[in-house]
This record gives C-alpha cells, structure tokens and sequence, in this order.
C-alpha cells in the first residue's frame, strides 16, 4: 500500500483509495469513543454516517472504551441522543463491563469485590450477578485507624471514583494484605480529557495510590492489556488479522492494537498528535514502537469519503 | 576510624565512634520509639549523649506533627528534647517552601492543621486544609475556581484526602509555572499501637500520576533534611553520625551528605539486606544497647 508520510515504517496519512483498500481488507472495525467518534456530547461531523455506512458494507462494528463511568444501556442512549442510529448494547465493550466479566468469567470469584468506583461500574458488576461488598458509609466508631472489613471480600477492583476517600485507600489497602485477594483495576489513564483541553483525574492516579499503600500491582483491564479484545473475541470470535482498531490516544489505543496483532489507526481529533506518533515510531525503544500506529486519518470522517467515492 | 562497611559494633568500637562525633541524629519510628512506645534504653543514651558534650537532633520523615507536637511527644515517652531539635518534614518543607522555592504567596495544601500552622508560622498562607467533598457534576470540576495567588502545590499526609482535593491540585499543576512539592515519599504511616495507614507516597503518587509531573521531595532520602539542620547550626560534617532503621531512607540520607551511618535492627531494615547493600550505601551496624553501655 503507498504512503505518502516519509521515513520508516508507520503513521501513514491516508486518503481516498488507499482507506478503501485497507477496509476491503478488514472484516471488524473497533472504534474507541471518546476523542473518536465523540467529544464530550459532540459527535464528531460524519461518525454516525460512517458506523452505518460500515455496518451495510458488511462490516461488523464495536466500540472498546475505557470510560468506566457508564453501564452499557447508558452508552446506548448517548449513541442514540447522539445520532448514531443502529447501535446495539452487544456492541459496546466499556472498561466496567470488562472488568465485570473478567471476574465472574476468568477470575471465577468465590466472594465478593470491594469497589472504589462509580456508579457505572457497580451496575455492571450487579447485572453479571458479581457480588459487591456494601459501602457503609457512617458506620459508628469508623475512622482511617480502625475501619471494619467484611470477611467475604476475595477481590479489590479500583476505578475512576468521584467520592474517593483516604478511608477507601485505607480499607483496600487492608484487604490487599492478603495474598489471595485480587487486584483489578478498569483502567490505567492517569487523565481524562474534558471539553476545552481541560482535564479530570483518571483511574490511573487512584490506582497509583493503591499500588504504592500495598505494593502490589494490579491487574488492568483496559487497554492497553489485551483483555477487552479478549472479551469481544470470545462472544463474536475475531480475527486479528481482519480487525482494525481505530483510536486517538497512542499509549492506550494504538499500543491495545498492536498488543492484539490488529492494523492501527490514528485519528486526529481527540488526545495524540501527529509529532507525538512520529516521535514513537523513530524510538529505538520497542515498547515505544508499539504506540506508533500504522495509519493516520484527520477524522473518522475520512473513511466515509473513501466509502462514499 | 576504619573505612570498613557494615560493621558490628564492639564496644570498643563505639568507644572510637563516639569519640571521633560531635553530633548525633535519629529517626524517630523504629529507632528511638514505636507509635507510643520509646525503645528501651533510648532515652538514656539520648541524656548519657548530651552528658558527653553531644549535641542531639531529630530527623523524622513523618508529616503529621510540629515540632512543638515533637516535643511534647518525646518529653511524655522520657526523652531529653527541645522543639528547636526536631527536623521533622513539615517544619522542613515550610522552610523549603520558603528559601528554596522562594515561595512569597499562597500554597494549595493536601495536609494537616500542623502542616498548615508550619506554614504559616513562616509568612506561606495555605488553602485546602479540610475536608473537602465533590459537587457538581464532571464538567464543573475542570472549572473549579483557582486562587491567583497560589504559587505552589504542598502534599503531605492528608486523612481527608479525597478525589476533588486530587482535582483541585491538577488543575493548579496544569500550570507548569505552578511549583510541586511533596514532604516525603513514606508508602506507610505508623501509629500509636501498632497499627499503619496508608502514608504520604500514596497520595503524592496519585497527584504526580494525575499531572504527570515529579514532585520535588523534601523528607528522607533527600539531602534537604540534612541541609536544613546544617545550615541553621553550623555542623561539620566530617563529625556527624546519623542513626536511622530504613536503609533507603535514613542511611542513604547519611552517606548522600558525607556523615557517619548507623543501622539499628529495631526497626525495618535487616543485616541480610544491609549486607546485599554493601556495595552502594552500606552503615555500620549496631543495637542502641552497645551504645548506652559504653556511654
């Protein structure tokens, strides 16, 4: 396939034609959400052209967010709200949902899981039947120095969380002395991006904090660790080699992608620029290389041109 | 005095060590006391010290305490102490605040009353002290209203941190302008019975992971602890010894400044590691009681 981008292997802008070959290719399209198909309660011009369009090629479609603050029946409403028109729940593979399912399916968990997280998460650990061990919020005689733990607890699952409190750092941290109990966390991003490049702090700090008070390293779930293409993979049974993941942020996305052997594009209009993928790719650093995608796009938007010519 | 590492102390020994030292410093926790309790004998060897012309100093990574609060602990457990020979982080980090990052405004403090009453002891007005819960929904927090003045961020030890004090120092940090400083990296704190909460290096992560920024550090291993009773007392340096139980604290700091290092086995570090240090930063091992029965 020609490029037109210079030096090594990598980043390659595409357009036009070279967007439809490398679809006609492609069999599973995996979009990320946030910075790719929206920004914030915007959806980004052409998006939901393209998901349909897609879809009546023949292509199967999935979103692969690590946006953990929303159950999936959420997300399908914001779709909709949002102009996507033919959206399914099966579609959408959030950080929550994952980490739902990796407990109840891989973890196998005997017990229930202490959360530090919203209220998205505990929706999806109550709808896969995970149970959850209750937040007692003004238990008499509670402080940081003597908090009650529940005997039940087998897991510690640690997400973006808005009412996070030194005392939740603290019961973790206890139940995380035993060997036994696991360690998950739906996400590594130390930020997420808001409206007006502004920024919120992301699972990745509350789990940075946790990590060091019981230093041990958690389990993660979002991309980048393979687990979410796993998931998708074992109900619809993909092909790496006919998948595409489309994203834009390099350290999670595009390196989810190459972690899972997928063709990777870049897509300009949400976190990562264009510099910042060339400066991974001329890393000599392999795991740096791995961030650098194969392809690049203005926007999604792009691909509906190539579909539409 | 030999040049030789990781030597236990023979009577004799400590005879020559005490002899060729002017000025002691402990740690604190696993040294001298453990949460409410003063080891046995430490603090007659603290008094025998200052009997035989030494001068004694306090240097604790905890960020929970003035130097007041120091010495009103040290004064119920037994011990010989003034507040004026207490370096604890808090009092130091106010100092650094001061003279290192010429601080001449506000501080946005992740911290305690103590912490913020060091402050403002040396002219640094802080804001955030307290609890602090969220409100508002998501978009609000990116514009949660930022004093002008603030000219620094302050993490220390902090039981009412929570989620919107993380944001509220992101947002300062986003300004790379804005100065960040934490008072020690200690993943545990230790208390009175026995027991640990999570310590400072917790939530100093969670803000550097948020606004993927270091922090400069004041507490143990840094050097600024040393510096700062150095520079108001006129040590030399050559005639120093430092005594510490964590050899990736207080040791480090010890042989980082040039003094003499003294491993106790009271606390967290063992021979086994202290041995397998051997090559980088190695101490000069002892119980307190061989000291207290030379003296």
């Amino acid at each position: 396939m020609a490029g037109a981008a210079g030096g090594g292997r990598g980043c390659v802008t595409l357009c036009g034609a070279q967007i439809r070959d490398l679809l006609d290719a492609k069999h599973n399209v995996l979009f990320d959400c946030d910075g790719v198909i929206w920004n914030g309660e915007t959806a980004v011009t052409g998006a939901p052209e393209v998901v349909s369009l897609l879809k009546q090629r023949g292509k199967r479609v999935f979103f692969v967010t690590n946006n953990c603050t929303r159950p999936r029946e959420n997300y399908v409403q914001k779709f909709s709200r949002l102009g996507f028109t033919d959206v399914a729940e099966e579609e959408i593979f959030s950080s929550a949902y994952c980490s739902a399912a990796y407990l109840r399916d891989v973890a196998r968990l005997q017990g229930k899981v202490y959360v530090i997280g919203c209220g998205g998460v505990l929706k999806e650990l109550r709808d896969a039947g995970v149970p959850v061990a209750e937040e007692e919020d003004a238990e008499p005689g509670a402080s940081i120095y003597n908090c009650p733990l529940d005997p039940d607890v087998k897991a510690v699952l640690v997400g973006y969380d808005e009412n996070f409190t030194f005392m939740k750092l603290a019961k973790a941290c206890c139940y995380l002395r035993s060997s036994e109990c696991l360690f998950l966390a739906t996400d590594p991003d130390p930020w997420h991006p808001l409206r007006g490049g502004r920024v919120t702090p992301g699972s990745g700090s509350l789990t940075a904090a946790l990590e060091t008070a019981s230093s041990r390293k958690a389990t993660v779930i979002g991309k980048p660790s393979r687990f979410m293409f796993d998931c998708i993979s074992s109900q619809f049974g993909l092909d790496p080699a006919h998948s595409l993941m489309i994203g834009d942020r390099l350290e999670t996305d595009v390196l989810f992608g190459s972690n899972c052997g997928l063709a990777t594009v870049l897509t300009l209009t949400g976190v990562s620029t264009l510099q910042e993928a060339f400066a991974f790719r001329d890393s000599q650093e392999p795991q740096q290389k791995h961030c650098a995608p194969d392809y690049v796009v203005e926007s999604v938007a792009d691909i509906l041109q190539a579909l539409e010519e | 005095m030999a040049a030789s590492k990781c030597t236990q102390l023979t009577a004799a020994l400590s005879r020559q060590l005490l002899d060729s030292i002017d000025c002691v410093l402990f740690d604190c926790d696993g040294v001298i006391w453990r949460g409410d309790q003063a080891i046995p004998g430490a603090p007659e060897v603290i008094s025998s010290l200052k009997k035989n012309g030494k001068r004694v100093f306090f240097v604790t990574n905890n960020s929970t305490k003035t130097r007041q609060m120091y010495a009103d602990k040290l004064g119920k457990l037994g011990f010989d102490a003034t507040a004026d020979e207490v370096f604890g982080t808090v009092y130091c980090s106010a100092v650094y605040l001061k003279n290192v990052c010429k601080l001449d405004g506000k501080v946005y403090l992740i911290g305690s009353n103590a912490m913020r009453q060091e402050l403002e002891d040396v002219g640094i007005r802080p804001v955030g002290v307290g609890p602090d819960p969220v409100s508002g929904v998501q978009k609000d927090w990116a514009n949660v209203p930022l004093d002008k003045e603030v000219q620094a961020v302050l993490v220390s030890f902090d039981e009412h941190f929570s989620y919107m004090k993380l944001n509220r120092a992101l947002q300062y940090l986003c300004n790379p302008d804005c100065q960040f400083v934490g008072t020690n990296t200690d993943t545990r704190l230790p208390l009175e019975g026995g027991k640990a909460v999570p310590g400072t290096g917790c939530l100093l992560r969670a803000v550097e992971t948020a606004a993927q920024r270091q922090a400069q550090v004041v507490g143990k291993p840094s050097n600024f602890m040393f510096e700062c009773v150095a520079s108001q007392l006129g040590l030399d340096l050559e005639r120093c010894l430092m005594v510490g139980d964590r050899l990736d604290t207080d040791i480090m700091l010890g042989s980082n400044c040039g003094l003499k290092t003294l491993l106790t086995l009271t606390g967290v570090s063992t021979v086994a590691e202290a041995e397998a240090n051997q090559k980088s930063e190695c101490p000069h091992q002892q119980k307190m009681k061989e000291v207290r029965r030379v003296l």
